[in-house]
């Protein structure tokens, strides 16, 4: 700290500062616009059917498959599935899946539709399918992966959902809470995860809009969607905007996101990851239109 | 010299019994908590707690850890009730911390929830309190409650009728035959109203020690720029304005008890150069007493002061006069604790 000439503090927020803050006290390099891409729109997609889930919270794995080809052809632009998922996983990859496992869990129902989804449309077969979440030897023999977190907050890092979905790739996971967790965005450039993350699907059935650290079932509402889109930061994005007005819904005031979720500006400005621009963002919503929380 | 080294070690030898004395009784009451029944309903327990401490309460809740060591934590008991097809489950975390600061600071990081009952002797009761009454809250299946040294979670899936009574069942065997203490004194500079127009919003009183569960209260910096610690009490109070003519908006209030006075001017500096780097030239380093300071920032007048042990900041002002008027407030009762304290 006393080392430290200039922390990160609550005035860079208000005064727009974060990136340069962050620039010098943790990655410790010059702020650079080239990395961040100036012009990217990026599409993000959210499917929701309100049946999805019945009121003893148990997911119906029909409607979720629905769901989720609803997601892929709209991702895609593709009119049939097969077409759809074959742009985004080629026939000859292995396949690593990455769900959350805690505090508000991947289910296991979207686990399995999109095992089914990767066998039957793709045509991959099932011992090229990997459960890849864990260490650092996970994705190593991965040629694609797909990033399937739960939609969350966390106590440490503000977000725990798509960007910090690989902080066990690190083998150091501590080291990326607190101001550290702006650095959770270079995880996804290490050369056994660099480039092959190719559909981030986002569990957004049940989502925890507090951060924890414990679950909290006053916390959890039944969102009932899916998100999707193949630029990670842009989906984080769209994940912060439902979970910040559900809070403030809940609250009846602002009730911001504490501490700041620093990782998702920083994935776009320091590491090139995506936008964190939600201008920059195009959402195309399909299904239930209730308690969006996109206005 | 001989006399006075036979008397250091005889010091010495009393003071080493009474420490171990003092250690085996704490020990003691703190493991003659829980007795909680081997079924309930039709849930059953397996018959021993699974006991997590420091040592391995990562592998048991990950980075959640943090939270509770951030306290001072001393042991957690974990019981997992099962129906018979193991469907339904009632997980009893019991946290057993080293003082009842502690475990009301955990119970005070979020007071909403329905107020449970769960003292049945009216005398078990404890006297009136600056923060919501509440020893115990229910929403959605959680019971969270403060008893004593323990804070507790008891949850269950999923959350009916008849779930909800096995789970305050449990409640009530927790909290059975335990103290109800005061709630921390640090609460008692808390005034409920300050001058006309600033009311406290005591379901926003938040106690802690770390500056990680201030960031989940009120973003500060990620860094530790009030060098809080486990020797430090420290208290997050909204305000609100409750006058006709102000706005709405709350100033936040956050009132710092530090070891020692040398402790709380070091941390004011490191907290001035931090977040008020620019404004170096407002303060005065030679007045080391009373330091008191306001500046106009982006959110609004910041302003603070500095009275022996005591911290107060108060942040997001809508004008100089209500900072003012707020930390003379707080001041007040500090200097008045700070005399009292030297009588």
């Amino acid at each position: 700290m006393e080392n430290n000439p200039k922390c990160l503090t609550r005035r860079d927020f208000i005064r727009g500062t974060v990136g340069a803050t962050l620039a010098v006290s943790v990655m410790g390099v010059p702020w650079t616009d080239t990395v961040a891409a100036v012009d990217r729109p990026s599409l993000v997609s959210v499917v929701r059917d309100k049946n999805v889930m019945d009121a003893g919270f148990r997911v119906d794995a029909e409607i979720l498959k629905t769901m989720l080809d609803q997601t892929v052809l709209q991702l895609t632009g593709k009119s049939n599935i097969q077409e759809a998922w074959t742009e985004l996983i080629k026939p000859d990859d292995i396949v690593g899946l990455v769900p959350t496992p805690h505090l508000n869990p991947t289910h296991p129902e979207l686990v399995d539709a999109v095992k089914i989804s990767l066998m039957e449309a793709v045509g991959i077969s099932e011992k090229n399918i990997i459960m890849a979440q864990g260490g650092k030897s996970k994705p190593k023999p991965c040629t694609a992966l797909i990033c399937m977190p739960a939609l969350k907050g966390h106590w440490l890092t503000g977000i725990g959902t798509v960007i910090k979905n690989y902080i066990m790739y690190s083998g150091r996971p501590y080291d990326y809470h607190q101001e550290d967790s702006a650095k959770l965005g270079e995880i996804w450039l290490i050369p056994e995860v660099k480039g092959k993350t190719r559909l981030v699907l986002v569990d957004a059935i049940h989502p925890l809009c507090d951060k924890g650290p414990q679950p909290d079932p006053r916390y959890k509402w039944p969102y009932n969607g899916l998100l999707a889109g193949t630029d990670p930061v842009a989906v984080e994005t769209v994940c912060l905007k439902i979970l910040t007005e559900k809070r403030n819904a809940l609250r009846g005031e602002p009730w911001p996101i504490s501490p700041p979720p620093i990782c998702v500006e920083a994935a776009d400005k320091a590491y090139g990851l995506g936008t964190s621009k939600i201008e920059q963002i195009k959402i195309a919503h399909f299904g239930w239109k209730e308690d969006l929380l996109l206005s | 010299m001989t006399s006075l080294s036979a008397k250091t070690a005889l010091f010495l030898a009393f003071f080493i019994t009474l420490v171990f004395l003092l250690g085996g009784i704490r020990a003691e009451m703190l493991e003659k908590i829980v007795d909680l029944p081997k079924s309930i309903g039709v849930w059953t327990r397996p018959d021993s707690a699974r006991i997590i401490d420091s040592s391995n309460i990562f592998q048991y809740m990950n980075g959640a850890g943090e939270l509770y060591l951030s306290y001072n934590f001393d042991h957690l008991k974990v019981y997992e009730y099962t129906t018979k097809n193991q469907q339904d489950s009632i997980l009893v975390e019991v946290y057993i911390m080293n003082t009842s600061n502690d475990a009301f600071g955990l119970f005070s990081i979020d007071w909403g929830g329905e107020p449970i009952e769960i003292h049945s002797s009216p005398s078990m009761r404890s006297s009136p309190t600056v923060a919501p009454p509440a020893r115990a809250l229910y929403g959605g299946g959680l019971l969270r409650l403060w008893a004593d040294t323990i804070y507790a979670r008891v949850m269950v899936y999923p959350d009916t009728p008849e779930s909800k009574e096995a789970v305050l069942s449990l409640g009530r065997k927790i909290a059975a035959n335990r103290k109800m203490p005061t709630e921390p004194e640090l609460l008692k500079f808390l005034p409920q109203t300050i001058g006309s127009n600033w009311k406290l919003r005591k379901d926003r009183i938040g106690y802690f020690r770390s500056h990680l569960v201030l960031n989940s209260l009120y973003y500060l910096s990620h860094q530790n720029i009030l060098n809080l610690d486990h020797s430090t009490e420290a208290l997050t109070a909204p305000y609100e304005n409750i006058s006709n003519a102000g706005s709405a908006k709350s100033v936040q209030l956050l009132f710092i008890k530090y070891a020692s006075a040398k402790k709380a001017k070091k941390a004011l500096d490191q907290f001035h150069s931090a977040y008020l780097h620019e404004h170096q030239h407002g303060r005065d380093p030679r007045v080391i007493e009373n330091q008191m300071n306001f500046f106009n920032i982006e959110d609004g007048w910041l302003g603070y002061s500095l009275n022996g042990t005591y911290l107060s900041v108060v942040f997001e002002c809508p004008d100089r006069a209500s900072a003012q008027t707020i930390i003379n407030h707080i001041s007040r009762n500090a200097v008045f604790k700070e005399n009292d304290h030297g009588k």
